[in-house]
């Protein structure tokens, strides 16, 4: 069976939850402090497919108010990205559209996922469905909501953008 | 409540005066009112009589027991003293035992040795593991610490065991190096190895010195193929050494690091250029980059010489083949062509071929091509100059023509003896480039002898024939053109213009001016030479030591003719 390499990035501002979506979701890592130094962690999954394994190469990008050059750097030849925001936190919601924008620049064709992390957080979540909603149908992508914590639907995101990769 | 109304009855009755009747009524109404309590009173009173029988036992049987306690505490303080003392008698031995210990300590360690060294030997036999898992931290202290306290004791201790095992490090290593070398210097006779010979010569190094260097060991650990920016692995060689982690997230890591190396120092991204090489420790990565791919190699030792020459000539292979799919690679490995095929003939061309027959680099093919073209430059220019000066040289040095054989050559000699003056036969071989020996008399007038006489060896030799009678018409032609012996400065020297250290000086010449010598003087030498100075040019005469000038037969001289006219005498 053939194994298709796919490489994916995390994006979106600082401690929305990337690092812990990819620890839920990976099975081989590097340490975390990667993320510190040189601004990106590379992990993988091997996923099965009907008829092809598809290995996910997942770039978790240091989070931040803006890409910067190097950052920018890392997306190329990215066939997808999850771009995730705080579901306690609307300022993280506004960034959304500009890490798409430096997606789009770099990785034309790539897909793309919105994630509103920390749903587990019921009482402190700010961000409603129809702001997501909005905000994915201004890019033409569509959002998921999940939990790190509990691991609530991360799978299914990841999931969902190979699906999207593979159909675009 | 009854009782208090009952005493209350009571009290009223006895407050009037009783009578008899009223006192056996007061009886019979206190035995019906009150029979029940005289009852209970009497069972109280027999239950306390019962009671106090009980604690007057009780209390003979707790005097009874105090008694014995008594003479048990007694007895356990007598047992209490004894025991006391006995604590005394120790403590004193205890103390004289320490003491023995602090004066005899070489006596209790002689007694208690055999003791603790028979029971760590069974300890450890019954539990090694246990006993040096137990052992292990306290000895490796111990060492730190004896290190630190007693440096040279311990020097002077490991320095047999360590100066064996590098003793036997260094054969075992110089034994493989042996190996190599002599591998090496069986295929140095032959084409490659002249081959290998010159190419280190180019590099500045001695073959000796390159092949010590190639003969180094190393050892291939991982190669991979990397394509730039994604980061995704193209293919990948796997050497004999240990598996390293996840070869996808390897490649990942490395593209990020190469990024973020080119991004930090290099930001405009003017220079262009990538990280090159990574050691960690005895292991190295080399990089060597493409346009659409990099490839990595993981190894450990030192690599031959030319390997990057190799490196690259791969890496520009795997471009030139298939530069389209290594850039517009996605992932999908349908679309990827075999490259193992490749890179095992990387490998094995490391291993088999002689590192002569590996192709060079760029800069030493520029170097190759630009010395070629100067070689050839060179050697166009020595034709151009020697045609030059062979096209030149009559206009320089202007032969005497054949034409003069007519006429003798300007031999004093025919005016010395009457018997040398015959009609010469012309010779059409003649050559005009006698030769002189330095005693010569070169001057028309000289009358010197024919021994005496230079004797020019291709001078048309004058053969007197029987037939010719000597007359006195048979002239020798005083116009000949005189060919004076030629010479040049055998250093550079000042000419004066007479023999003498007093006579002004004209000019130096430069060593090995060619020169016309004219006469000689005494010491002095009369000579004539082009001047070619801004301020004195043309021909110009003048004198200068004999001893400076080196007689040359090689050197056509200048024509001159010699102003003195010899008379032919019948």
């Amino acid at each position: 069976m053939k194994i298709v390499q796919k490489k994916i990035c995390l994006l979106g501002d600082f401690a929305v939850g990337k690092t812990s979506l990819t620890r839920r979701f990976v099975e081989g890592r590097f340490d975390d402090k990667y993320l510190s130094t040189i601004g990106v962690k590379v992990s993988r999954r091997l996923i099965e497919r009907e008829d092809h394994s598809l290995n996910l190469l997942i770039w978790d990008l240091v989070g931040g108010n803006e890409l910067s050059q190097r950052e920018t750097g890392y997306l190329v030849g990215a066939a997808g990205a999850l771009i995730v925001c705080d579901l306690t936190r609307p300022e993280t919601v506004e960034t959304l559209k500009r890490y798409a924008h430096h997606l789009r620049v770099v990785s034309p064709a790539a897909a793309l996922v919105f994630i509103g992390n920390k749903l587990d957080l019921t009482a402190e979540r700010m961000v409603t469905d129809d702001t997501l909603t909005a905000v994915s149908a201004s890019l033409q992508a569509e959002f998921r909501l999940t939990s790190a914590k509990t691991g609530q639907n991360v799978a299914e995101a990841f999931l969902r953008l190979a699906e999207k990769m593979e159909a675009s | 409540m009854e009782a208090d109304n009952q005493q209350n009855e009571a009290e009223s009755v006895s407050s009037h005066a009783p009578t008899p009747e009223d006192e056996v009524l007061l009886a019979s109404v206190q035995s019906i009112l009150l029979g029940r309590e005289r009852r209970r009173i009497v069972e109280l009173e027999s239950e306390i009589a019962h009671l106090q029988a009980q604690i007057e036992s009780k209390l003979n049987k707790a005097e009874m027991r105090s008694v014995a306690l008594g003479s048990e505490l007694q007895t356990t303080q007598r047992a209490l003293t004894a025991a006391e003392d006995r604590v005394r008698q120790l403590e004193l031995e205890t103390q004289s035992l320490r003491q023995r210990a602090q004066t005899d300590s070489e006596g209790l360690m002689a007694r208690l040795t055999p003791v603790f060294g028979r029971l760590v030997s069974r300890r450890i036999r019954e539990n090694p593991d246990e006993m040096a898992e137990a052992l292990g931290p306290v000895m490796g202290e111990a060492i730190r610490v004896q290190i630190r306290d007693s440096r040279d004791d311990m020097v002077e201790a490991l320095t047999p065991v360590v100066g064996e095992t590098v003793q036997r490090a260094v054969a075992v290593f110089f034994r493989d190096l042996q190996r190599n070398v002599d591998a090496r210097l069986r295929s140095t006779f032959g084409p490659g190895g002249v081959w290998r010979a010159v190419t280190a010569r180019m590099r500045g190094v001695s073959a000796a010195e390159l092949a010590l260097r190639d003969s180094l060991a190393y050892e291939i650990q991982e190669l991979f193929v990397i394509q730039h920016g994604s980061g995704f692995l193209l293919a990948r060689y796997e050497g004999g050494g240990q598996e390293t982690a996840d070869s996808d997230l390897i490649s990942g890591m490395l593209t990020a690091v190469r990024d973020f190396v080119r991004d930090s120092f290099d930001p405009t991204g003017k220079e262009p250029g990538y990280l090159d090489e990574v050691q960690y420790g005895n292991l190295r990565i080399l990089i060597h980059n493409g346009r659409s791919a990099y490839v990595a190699v993981v190894l450990k030792g030192v690599e031959p010489a030319g390997f990057r020459a190799h490196l690259q000539r791969l890496v520009n292979d795997l471009h030139l083949q298939h530069e389209a799919v290594l850039h517009a690679y996605s992932g999908d490995p349908v679309a990827l062509p075999d490259l193992q095929p490749r890179l095992s003939q990387f490998i094995t061309g490391l291993s088999g071929e002689p590192p002569s027959s590996r192709s060079f680099s760029t800069a030493e093919k520029t170097i190759l091509f630009g010395g070629g073209l100067v070689g050839l430059f060179l050697i166009g220019l020595a034709c151009f100059y020697l045609q030059f000066t062979i096209a030149l040289y009559p206009v320089a040095f202007p032969s005497p023509t054949p034409t003069n054989t007519a006429t003798p050559t300007n031999t004093p000699t025919a005016t010395a003896t009457p018997t040398h003056t015959p009609t010469f036969t012309p010779t059409p071989t003649y050559t005009p480039t006698p030769t002189h020996t330095p005693t010569l008399t070169p001057s028309p007038t000289a009358t010197a002898t024919p021994t005496n006489t230079p004797t020019p060896t291709n001078t048309p030799t004058p053969t007197p024939t029987p037939t010719i009678t000597p007359s006195p018409t048979a002239t020798g032609t005083p116009t000949a053109t005189f060919t004076p012996p030629a010479a040049e400065t055998a250093g550079s020297v000042w000419v004066r213009t007479g023999p003498s250290l007093d006579a002004p000086l004209i000019m130096p010449i430069e060593p090995n001016t060619p020169l016309i010598l004219l006469s000689v003087s005494g010491p002095w030498a009369e000579i004539q030479w082009v001047a070619n100075t801004p301020w004195l040019s043309g021909v110009q005469r003048g004198w200068v030591p004999l001893r400076w000038l080196t007689l040359r037969s090689d050197v056509l001289p200048v024509t001159a003719t010699p102003t003195p006219t010899p008379t032919l005498r019948p």
